[in-house]
């Protein structure tokens, strides 16, 4: 909740009087411009007023000559971007690192994918692209055409590096049966324990940024849809909301409304998905059983309100694609009925179960102000006392009307974490309760234009794992400019590789679930 | 003999799982195989973390350039005999994003695929379905049973049936639509 | 003079068929209760009720490509999984199934603690054949499987003592015919602590840590393929079927119980294979409702929990056997 009375436009204003511009009401709630690296003196600024100062993404742009470098902070009640430009033949600007160490991988991948050179940054190197990419060739610059990169081949097989015997490197990944996704990691371990934990990511990373310049507004739906097929109603509606900004379109109520039933009924498997996922990680396949068989229901609902298991590709620009049959609706309560009988056993499981609690609790502990400097979203941040939730602090679509409680826990272990998606799911069958029986008679969409005129915005929403950030630029042609993404796993990781350290290699896997990753939209 | 190494073959098919840079739409969906409304354990199918255990291999995801020799190893180190099957349409073909760079674009660009399983991402059920039916067109087909020969007995003679008289059949009137009748789909 | 008798035993029944069938009709069973207890059903297209799906598994994997790494230590990697599996079949022999043993009418007297050391060579077999395959999760699963086992011998060997010493002999078919009031009611705890000790012999939840596929992927089984994988699993499959069997001989009674009419050797039979079932579902129920522990939390059971448990548990035995069942039995 914000409840800080800090006026973070004042701070910076009393500081940096006629150094940097500010354009209030501009992507967020003022875009400051500055230039010469005072985008550093603005974030201390912000640092040192508000410990709640966050990145949550940093866009890079192809302005043309110059490349556009926007950074996207969130403190305790206010959303700002700071623009910076470098020249395209010069492309340095000094890294922020320092002062918020959470940028630490935001920076690498506009790096990587820009070629802008962040200097100062503790550890550059490739982040999404692979070591055999062709060196100069920045994807994202508007000069490079994607069918006309040529991919180097693989390289032939990695000779072995010599081993410190003392040092031993345990390579987790790519294929691995602790993990859906392919990503790999480098453990360090001295003898049980971890001290060290080096990712490479980039497995999954398919381009899709690039992708969606070169598709109409409404055919990119499907394809941020596709960025995770676990949540991926919530990546629909952030993008179509961010255009809908840039449209300034109305949306009509009952289609907010069935966005937001839409959006919870994703949560709800997601969680599910997510509870039951780490009893397999911590070997309690009973638990992982029944979960996903208690996860089934939703998926049926999800069925019936949509045509489709999975991608329920409902969103549209201007509303819903489809409506909501009264008739449906008995089914909706019954199915949220029966789940929310079975959550006291479930809840029952996790207070009194011995082995659960001897391999969740005091596990990967993540401390408050480590939460708070890594600038970590969602239930990791909720369960180390951080009470940073985007349906609170900024709500969207209908979350302002929808009374609902944010779940918060203190001690940052494991099984704060679970626990906090466990209350979520009952909280999401309240919320959705609450606007099946509020739901508002009227149209369900409106047409929007196919040629979004010149602008740009910024929007935010609360995803099952945090908060997710887009950022759509657009040119008055039917192809969005730039379409930045910046998902909550993202901002996460750092913090797996802060609470690993210290601990028994073989809490890695619960740990690491706990963090509900999602790397498909980590790499995009 | 040969035979029997078959029907074990048939009945008991350990898999392996690989996500070659999917959207984790198919892998939940995977996944929920094992889950009680499906259980795949019925077909005596069990996920296998090794790929030295396996004998089918399920892909899914638009391969990237990453994983693409990744997939090639693992494929490798699979023994004999070993299928494979790519799941989802972007296993196929690429799917929705073929043509991306950084993705290769379809599993059999890379192994040899058995089978393919079309969807985004294909129900449960077709997964299920696509397995069985690679998992039947291994075993011999069963030889078509002949039916017996059996000697009919003898039908009593027909009577001759009574002349009907058949019944005049009158055009039905055709049925003339006005333009005004016909009304606009109701769109929102 | 060829014995045929005992040809017969050894190979067929009580033998190395029996116990063969037996063990892939233990696995059917834990494979059909792990099923029901998570709401599925477990196999059901091979044979009547998947009762085939284990030997289809056996034969299928018998027929797979062998493959062997090229770092891996020739010898042991080959013959480690079947000269392990040889072994735990041949210590199932000790045990009086129809009434006698396999080898020998009567046994000899420390029959006991021969098995209990053959249990643990080919438990230390087990580790080789890991640390042979030359990969890093082999390395890792054997060393955990070494780590358990030789930490859980400990207390598995004094509360077998406990039978031992009620019955006064350390001979199994004496141990398993004197049980006119079975153990499990003279000695309980002595049962419950044996239950759980032997639960982390047989590595099984919540002490299946070496086989824990979500951190060391295969465990010491990742580099075997083929014929050698089927034995690696053989083995701990007999293991199971083994260690149920210790548990109806030391204090279940063995195969003794009513005879009602016919051959006794028939009901003998019976009434093992029925107790040994009862055992099986047991551990496999346990292994269900619980979650891994981790390695360190397995030790520090052990050491802190059940070796203090089986020290008192042994001396509550002898102090009840010395002074107060001569007056009450």
């Amino acid at each position: 909740m914000p409840n800080s009375n800090i006026d973070i436009i004042n701070v910076i204003e009393s500081k940096l009087k006629d150094k940097v511009q500010i354009q209030l009401g501009q992507l967020g709630k003022a875009a400051i411009v500055t230039n010469d690296g005072l985008h550093r003196d603005v974030l201390k600024a912000m640092v040192e007023a508000d410990e709640k100062t966050a990145v949550s993404a940093i866009t890079g742009l192809d302005l043309g000559a110059n490349l556009g470098v926007l950074y996207h902070i969130r403190t305790s009640n206010a959303f700002l971007t700071i623009r910076a430009e470098v020249p395209k033949d010069n492309p340095k600007i000094q890294t922020i690192t320092d002062i918020i160490p959470g940028a630490i991988f935001h920076e690498l991948e506009v790096a990587d994918l820009l070629g802008v050179v962040f200097e100062g940054h503790p550890s550059p190197g490739h982040f999404v692209l692979s070591e055999y990419w062709p060196q100069g060739v920045y994807p994202l610059r508007k000069d490079v055409k994607a069918n006309e990169i040529k991919l180097n081949p693989p390289p032939p097989e990695e000779a072995k590096q010599p081993e410190d015997e003392k040092v031993v490197k345990i390579i987790i990944g790519p294929q691995h049966p602790a993990l859906l996704e392919p990503e790999k990691f480098a453990v360090t371990v001295d003898g049980e324990t971890v001290t060290k934990v080096e990712p490479r990511i980039g497995y999954v990373h398919r381009g899709i940024e690039k992708a969606t310049e070169s598709r109409t507004y409404l055919q990119d739906v499907y394809l941020v849809e596709r960025i995770c097929g676990i949540c991926n109603s919530i990546h629909a509606c952030s993008f179509v909301e961010t255009v809908e900004k840039i449209l300034k379109t109305d949306v009509p109520p009952r289609a907010k409304y069935l966005r937001v039933i839409a959006l919870e009924l994703n949560r709800l498997h997601s969680h599910l998905l997510t509870l039951g996922h780490a009893g397999l990680e911590i070997g309690y396949e009973t638990l992982f059983q029944y979960f996903w068989r208690d996860r089934e229901p939703i998926m049926d609902l999800i069925e019936l309100t949509s045509g489709n298991r999975v991608y329920s590709s409902l969103m549209t620009v201007g509303g819903v694609r489809r409506d909501l049959k009264d008739s449906d609706i008995p089914k909706i309560k019954a199915t949220l009925a029966d789940l929310r009988k079975k959550l006291p056993f479930y809840r029952q499981v996790y207070e009194n179960e011995p082995s659960l609690k001897m391999r969740m609790k005091n596990v990967g502990v993540l401390k408050r102000e480590d939460a708070l400097k890594l600038g970590v979203v969602g239930p990791v941040a909720r369960g180390s006392g951080v009470d940073i939730d985007v349906r609170k602090d900024e709500p969207y679509e209908v979350y302002g009307e929808i009374p609902f409680k944010e779940i918060v826990y203190t001690t940052g272990d494991t099984w704060a974490r679970m626990n906090v998606r466990m209350d979520e799911v009952e909280e999401s069958i309240n919320i959705i309760e609450y606007a099946i029986d509020h739901l508002p008679t009227g149209l369900f969409r409106v047409k929007a234009p196919r040629v979004v005129p010149a602008g740009e915005a910024v929007n935010r929403v609360e995803a099952p794992r945090g908060e997710l950030f887009y950022y759509v630029k657009s040119n008055g042609t039917a192809f969005p400019d730039r379409v930045k993404v910046r998902t909550p796993t993202f901002a996460n990781i750092p913090a797996f590789l802060k609470t690993a350290i210290g601990e028994n290699i073989a809490d890695i896997p619960p740990n690491f679930v706990s963090l509900d990753p999602c790397f498909s939209c980590t790499d995009r | 003999m040969a035979n029997t190494v078959t029907w074990a073959r048939v009945k008991s098919p350990w898999v392996l799982h690989f996500n070659s840079g999917a959207c984790n739409g198919c892998d939940i969906e995977i996944v929920a195989l094992l889950t009680p409304k499906y259980d795949v354990e019925r077909f005596g199918v069990k996920l296998e973390p090794s790929p030295r255990h396996a004998d089918v291999l399920l892909t899914t995801g638009c391969v990237t350039q990453q994983c693409a020799e990744r997939l090639k190893r693992i494929y490798d180190q699979m023994p004999q005999p070993k299928f494979v099957v790519a799941i989802g349409a972007c296993a196929c073909s690429g799917g929705v994003f073929a043509g991306n760079y950084n993705v290769v674009g379809g599993v059999d660009k890379v192994i040899p695929v058995t089978a393919y399983i079309p969807g985004c991402p294909p129900r449960p059920e077709a997964i299920l379905d696509g397995v069985v039916k690679l998992l039947n067109a291994l075993s011999p087909p069963k030889p078509k049973k002949q039916p017996k020969q059996v000697k009919q007995p003898e039908l009593p003679k027909e009577e001759a049936k009574p002349e009907v008289a058949k019944p005049e059949v009158v055009a039905p009137q055709e049925a003339k639509l006005t333009v005004e009748e016909a009304k606009p789909d109701a769109k929102q | 003079m060829i014995d045929f008798t005992l040809i017969f035993r050894i190979l067929i029944f009580p033998g190395f068929t029996f116990i063969l069938l037996l063990t892939l009709f233990c696995d059917w069973l834990e494979r059909k209760i792990e099923a029901r207890i998570q709401n599925r059903v477990g196999p059901m297209v091979a044979g009547p009720a998947g009762i085939l799906q284990p030997l289809a598994d056996f034969i299928k994997l018998l027929t797979k490509e062998d493959i062997e790494p090229r770092d891996a230590k020739k010898t042991i990697f080959r013959f480690a999984p079947l000269v392990a599996f040889t072994i735990m079949v041949f210590a199932t022999c000790f045990l009086p199934i129809d009434g006698a043993s396999v080898l020998s009418a009567s046994g000899f007297n420390g029959d006991l603690i021969v098995i209990l050391a053959l249990v643990t060579i080919a438990n230390f077999l087990l580790f080789l054949s890991g640390w042979a395959s030359s990969n890093p999760y082999g390395a890792i699963g054997s060393a955990r499987v070494l780590t358990q086992f030789l930490g859980y011998d400990i207390p598995l060997s004094l509360l077998a003592l406990t039978p031992a010493f009620i019955a006064g002999s350390l001979s199994i078919a004496v141990i398993a015919s004197s049980q006119i009031i079975p153990f499990i009611i003279l000695a309980p705890w002595a049962f419950v602590l044996f239950i759980i000790t032997m639960q982390a012999e047989l590595e099984k939840d919540p002490f299946d840590i070496p086989h824990a596929d979500s951190e060391v992927v295969g465990g010491l089984e990742t580099e075997y393929t083929g014929g050698k994988l089927a034995f690696l699993h053989l083995t701990r499959d007999v293991q199971i079927v083994f260690g149920a069997a210790l548990v109806v001989e030391l204090f279940l009674g063995g195969p003794y119980g009513p005879v009602f009419f016919g051959f006794p050797v028939f009901w003998y039979s019976l009434w093992f294979v029925l107790k040994l079932l009862a055992i099986v579902i047991i551990t496999e129920y346990i292994s269900c409702v619980f979650a891994r522990l981790r390695i360190d939390q397995v030790l520090s059971v052990n050491w802190r929990v059940i070796l203090p448990a089986a020290i008192l548990s042994l001396m509550l035995t002898v102090a009840l056997v010395t002074w107060i069942y001569p007056m009450v039995v």
